[in-house]
């Protein structure tokens, strides 16, 4: 063979060649083996890292709706003018030319007259200081790409009509750091604007409406607390770090409320697709890998048209839409929350869309201002004194005990204007807003008289001993789930304050007195009292509040979840006697002219509620301002079907403050119902 | 009847001739798919496109091949001296500005029309015509060592030409070449070991000078590129000691840019795999990462390598073998010391050509601007490579002396 013949051949330096070649070309043929055979994958990765970029496309998320399928939380498509800066590349290279060259011709002129100056050619050093600088190039591009560019967009603003502005750091820095992603150039077109853009055919290869979706909150402040907001969100999950993207697209995370709570089914699975980019970093094409998976709708059980209804009457309360408060509505039957309002509220929309710079100013000023509280759901996250609302847990035990005679009427000499009625150990008497005068159960209720509850219910001598009295509130409270959270799936909930039977077997007269009257040391939250309400309303049924009914599956049978209604968490275990007395009663705090709750009533609808009015001290003066008052109550009467709870902190009385707001939510529910029954109606003719 | 005349041989080294033609019609097609889609888009007639122009080039080439085969390299031979100091003449005209025209800081090429000269590929045949005379004489007189120097001062002469363009390559490969010859010729070897450690000592003193020595120092005159390519070769740190963060980056960064071409050659050569990516379908070139300048000239190996893969790479590497032992065949297969040298110098300085340029596409070698003869485009390259060839074809035709 040929190879063979000249490495045997018998001239040494010849051979000496032959080796060297042969040698030469082995090492070749093992190098290239190695680089084409062996680590051919490692170099086909780094192909395609220096000629891709990944992109995490961002899944649209799902919606919040209401019972009937009313969006509470939607997507709106927003439209933006996009930039596609590969398209722009041939622009900027002529613009350089230019602009370089101008230099240029400045830089040679100046390089002649020296020459001529000198007199002589000039030295390499000489026109080394005439050349243009990387740096000088480098910056000439940067200008004429910036310039094309912010010419461009003036030019965009002024066939749009609004002053349009490229800020050049901006431009700079999405062309270092996303050259292969386009350019927003404009952000929420008006449908004016979009009209116009399409009209005028402003579409060049460079320039496009693109849609994006965006977060809509159609009742905004309505369902703030509930709803939630979101935040923009650039943290990757575990499983998408290892996969390494070059970009993301805008994307947000629920921060609190259901936004927040089922923000896994919300957001659905981020896609991805690949831009392959030239030399230059401009995008040549690009490649879906994995499109999103939109997320999953969430339906609830509120009622759109009744949280809007809860929350203008909370909003119009004496005391202003500052006012800190809340509003819980409840099935009674089933325990559906059909509204949850907390004041004061603020846009969850103005989280996604900057509002203008006034406004803008004004939100961040309430949204950081410690008195107003902002960020808090006063429905399930503040605690508060139940008052008087109280006197239903006492009254219930009491009775349930025989230890009071209901028809009984106990003479309170204590009452209006009197300062009160003296405690042992306890320096100041305890007022009473009752006036003076007889009262039996259904009155001591309607006008909330503390002396009939402390001294008859609570401390009544000779007649029972404290401890069996307040053993059962206690027992009855623990049933009703006071002191513990309502709800396993809502973690943005406080569970209160309940004593426990220990904390009460050093209780003093003056501790009863307080305990009976709701007082410190308890502390519960609206919707705990909607709970026992309802319980009282329903029979006794202690239910787990029921926020969301079920998730949405996008495709049938997939991640589809729903939440079985009216589960029953305990029972009050009282007798039907004693709940009927207590409802009685509670309807006397409506029905009666003087009934501290007269202020909800609804013609046509028989209600029964409870007012109250926590006091609270503080350096050992009523703070006024600080009161809880609050109004609980149910309706109908003969067939209870809503729970109406609302607190608020400051207001002048239960009576006063809270139960005008509970009217109008009241007439909701009315309107709601008949609207129901005519929507059945007409179903039920066409189904005939 | 006269018997029937015995089949004449044909005089020609045919299986050579069939490897020079296998690379130049894979020469054509890979400058083609080089180019075709920057041509394409530059709507280029296709007598305008360089495949078409390298077709040209490998038709005078061929033409000038045989004109060298019809002349007994004696002949030839004799005319060494003129060829030498012509060329030598050329290697300083080019030097002056007006004559000799810049391309990427590098004076190489005289501008004629239509066509570049780069003389130095001219040059470096001519050294070999010269040396091979010079050197064809008595074994004896080799031995003497103001000979031993004259032939070292043949060499030396146009090295130093061609490193003042600057043309490092160019005048590297020379250097086997000339030393291979002076072996063959039968220079003692006392001489040659004598020089080679010279040459290995020079080399490194001359590596450490350029990367080690601090500022102020005396330093080899290098071009600022010609640094930078052998700074990032040997994967060097382009910061000096105690350089501030802040310059170190910068430093990175420009360490990165400077070693852009060779990075990028081996990643088309690493990502061609096996069976490579099929012909036209280099993603590096669509993609315009490997520098569209260099893609046909210096770095068309990378272009055979990523659409043909390791099987493409063999192939090239199998037909420069086949030119390369054609070539020792025909040197031992010699009439005299004149053609074995003759052909020796070509094998040698052929090979030199390939092994700079295949090797610096997997990063064993720097980058420098060394063609690879015969798939190279280029009109003095392909001539010269074609010249080359033809000296060796002549050695072969004229190795029975009529």
């Amino acid at each position: 063979m040929l190879v063979f013949d000249q490495l045997k051949k018998d001239d040494p330096q010849l051979r000496f060649l032959a080796i060297s070649v042969l040698g030469g070309l082995l090492v070749l043929l093992v190098g290239l083996w190695w680089v084409q055979v062996v680590s051919t994958k490692h170099f086909q990765e780094k192909l395609e890292s220096q000629s891709q970029r990944t992109v995490r496309i961002p899944a649209v998320r799902g919606r919040i709706l209401d019972r009937e399928g009313r969006p509470l939380a939607e997507n709106h498509p927003s439209y933006n003018v996009v930039l596609y800066l590969d398209a722009m590349s041939q622009e900027y290279q002529n613009n350089y030319a230019a602009v370089s060259n101008q230099v240029r011709q400045v830089l040679n002129q100046q390089a002649a007259q020296k020459r001529k100056e000198l007199g002589r050619d000039l030295t390499l050093q000489e026109r080394r200081q005439y050349a243009m600088p990387l740096a000088l190039r480098n910056q000439l591009s940067r200008q004429s790409r910036y310039e094309v560019t912010s010419n461009l967009v003036a030019g965009l603003g002024a066939r749009l009509g609004v002053p349009l502005l490229l800020p050049e750091k901006e431009f700079e820095d999405h062309y270092e750091k996303s050259r292969a992603l386009p350019l927003p150039l404009m952000t929420n077109l008006t449908p004016a604007q979009v009209a116009m853009f399409e009209e005028q055919s402003l579409h060049t290869p460079a320039m496009d409406l693109e849609v994006q979706s965006i977060r809509n909150y159609p009742i905004g402040p309505a369902a703030a607390h509930l709803v939630g907001y979101l935040t923009h969100d650039n943290a990757s999950t575990d499983d998408e770090a290892r996969k390494k993207y070059n970009y993301r697209l805008e994307d947000y995370a629920g921060v609190s409320g259901l936004e927040k709570l089922y923000d896994a089914e919300l957001h659905g699975t981020a896609g991805s697709k690949s831009v392959l980019v030239n030399n230059f970093g401009y995008r040549q094409g690009e490649t879906l890998w994995l499109p999103a998976e939109p997320g999953q709708d969430v339906v609830l059980t509120v009622d759109l048209d009744v949280q809007k209804a809860a929350h203008d009457a909370l909003a119009g309360n004496t005391l202003g839409e500052n006012a800190r408060g809340a509003v819980v509505v409840m099935d009674v039957r089933n325990g559906d929350v059909l509204a949850m309002v907390s004041s004061p509220s603020f846009n969850p929309n103005y989280f996604i869309r900057s509002p203008t710079p006034e406004i803008r100013a004004q939100e961040m000023e309430r949204w950081t201002n410690e008195v107003l509280q902002v960020q808090l759901n006063h429905a399930m996250q503040g605690e508060y004194a139940p008052g008087s609302v109280f006197k239903t847990v006492t009254g219930m035990a009491a009775l349930e005990l025989n230890a009071i005679d209901p028809d009984e009427e106990i003479y309170n000499a204590f009452g209006k204007p009197g300062p009160g009625f003296s405690i042992p150990g306890r320096a100041r008497p305890m007022g009473d807003t009752a006036p003076v005068g007889y009262y039996d159960f259904d009155r001591a209720m309607a006008l909330s008289c503390n002396y009939y509850f402390v001294t008859y219910c609570g401390w009544k001598p000779g007649v029972l001993g404290k401890a069996v009295s307040l053993g059962e509130a206690l027992h009855l409270g623990e049933r009703t789930g006071l002191g513990m959270r309502e709800s396993v799936r809502f973690r943005e909930e406080d569970p209160g304050r309940f004593p426990s039977p220990r904390d009460v077997k050093h209780y003093q007269k003056g501790d009863i007195a307080n305990f009976s009257i709701g007082q410190s040391p308890i502390t519960v939250t609206p919707l705990q009292v909607a709970v026992m309400i309802s319980a009282i309303a329903n029979g006794g049924k202690v239910l787990y509040p029921r926020l969301v009914s079920r998730i949405n599956a996008n495709e049938p049978g997939e991640g589809a979840q729903s939440f079985p209604e009216g589960r029953v968490r305990n029972n009050l275990g009282v007798s039907d006697r004693t709940l009927q007395l207590v409802r009685k009663a509670m309807k006397a705090d409506v029905d009666y002219p003087d009934g501290s709750g007269r202020a909800a009533a609804v013609p046509g609808l028989t209600m029964a509620g409870k007012t109250g009015t926590a006091e609270v001290e503080k350096d050992n003066h009523k703070d006024k301002s600080a009161q809880i008052t609050w109004f609980a109550s149910f309706a109908p009467y003969e067939t209870p079907r809503y729970a109406v709870i609302v607190m608020i902190v400051g207001g002048a009385s239960g009576g006063k403050a809270c139960a005008p707001v509970a009217k109008p939510v009241y007439e909701a529910l009315l309107d709601r119902e008949k609207h129901l029954a005519a929507k059945n109606g007409t179903l039920a003719e066409m189904h005939n | 009847m006269f018997a029937q005349p015995p089949i004449e041989r044909s005089r020609l080294d045919l299986l050579q001739l069939l490897a020079v033609l296998g690379l130049m019609l894979l020469s054509i097609a890979f400058v083609y798919s080089a180019k075709a889609d920057a041509e394409k888009a530059a709507d280029l007639a296709w007598y305008h496109q360089l495949f078409f122009k390298q077709i040209i080039w490998f038709a005078i080439g061929l033409s000038a091949a045989a004109a060298v085969c019809l002349v007994d390299y004696h002949t030839l031979a004799r005319w060494s001296f003129v060829a030498y100091w012509a060329a030598i003449l050329i290697l300083i005209a080019v030097l002056i500005p007006h004559i000799g025209s810049t391309h990427g800081g590098a004076r190489r090429w005289i501008d004629l029309p239509g066509f570049q000269l780069q003389p130095s590929e001219f040059a470096k045949l001519a050294v070999i015509l010269a040396m091979a005379n010079y050197l064809s004489r008595p074994v004896d007189e080799l031995s003497q060592p103001l000979n031993f120097w004259k032939a070292l001062g043949l060499i030396f002469l146009p090295f130093m030409l061609i490193m003042k363009e600057p043309d490092l390559g160019s005048a590297l490969v020379m250097v086997p070449a000339g030393l291979m010859m002076m072996l063959v010729a039968g220079t003692p070897k006392r001489y040659l070991v004598m020089l080679g450690s010279g040459v290995m000592l020079v080399g490194a003193l001359f590596l450490v000078d350029v990367f080690f020595a601090p500022p102020g120092w005396w330093q080899v005159k290098l071009e600022n590129y010609q640094r930078d390519r052998l700074l990032s070769y040997f994967h060097m740190n382009f910061a000096r000691p105690g350089a501030t963060l802040a310059e170190k980056e910068r430093a990175a960064e420009d360490e990165r840019q400077k070693s852009y071409q060779a990075r990028q050659a081996m990643i088309s050569v690493g990502s061609g795999g096996f069976m490579g990516k099929g012909w036209h379908r280099a993603d590096q070139i669509a993609r315009g990462f490997l520098p569209r300048g260099a893609a046909h000239t210096d770095f068309i190996f990378s272009v055979i390598a990523e659409e043909e893969g390791f099987i493409g790479s063999v192939i090239v590497l199998t037909l420069y073998a086949v030119v390369l032992f054609t070539g020792i065949r025909i040197a031992g297969q010699a009439r005299d010391r004149l053609g074995k040298l003759l052909a020796v110098g070509v094998v040698t300085l052929i090979f030199g050509h390939v092994f700079i340029n295949i090797g610096m596409n997997i990063r064993i070698m720097p980058v420098t601007g060394v063609p690879l003869p015969l798939l190279s485009y280029g009109g003095s390259s392909v001539l010269g490579s074609l010249l080359a060839i033809g000296l060796m074809q002549n050695v072969h035709i004229y190795r029975k002396g009529y």
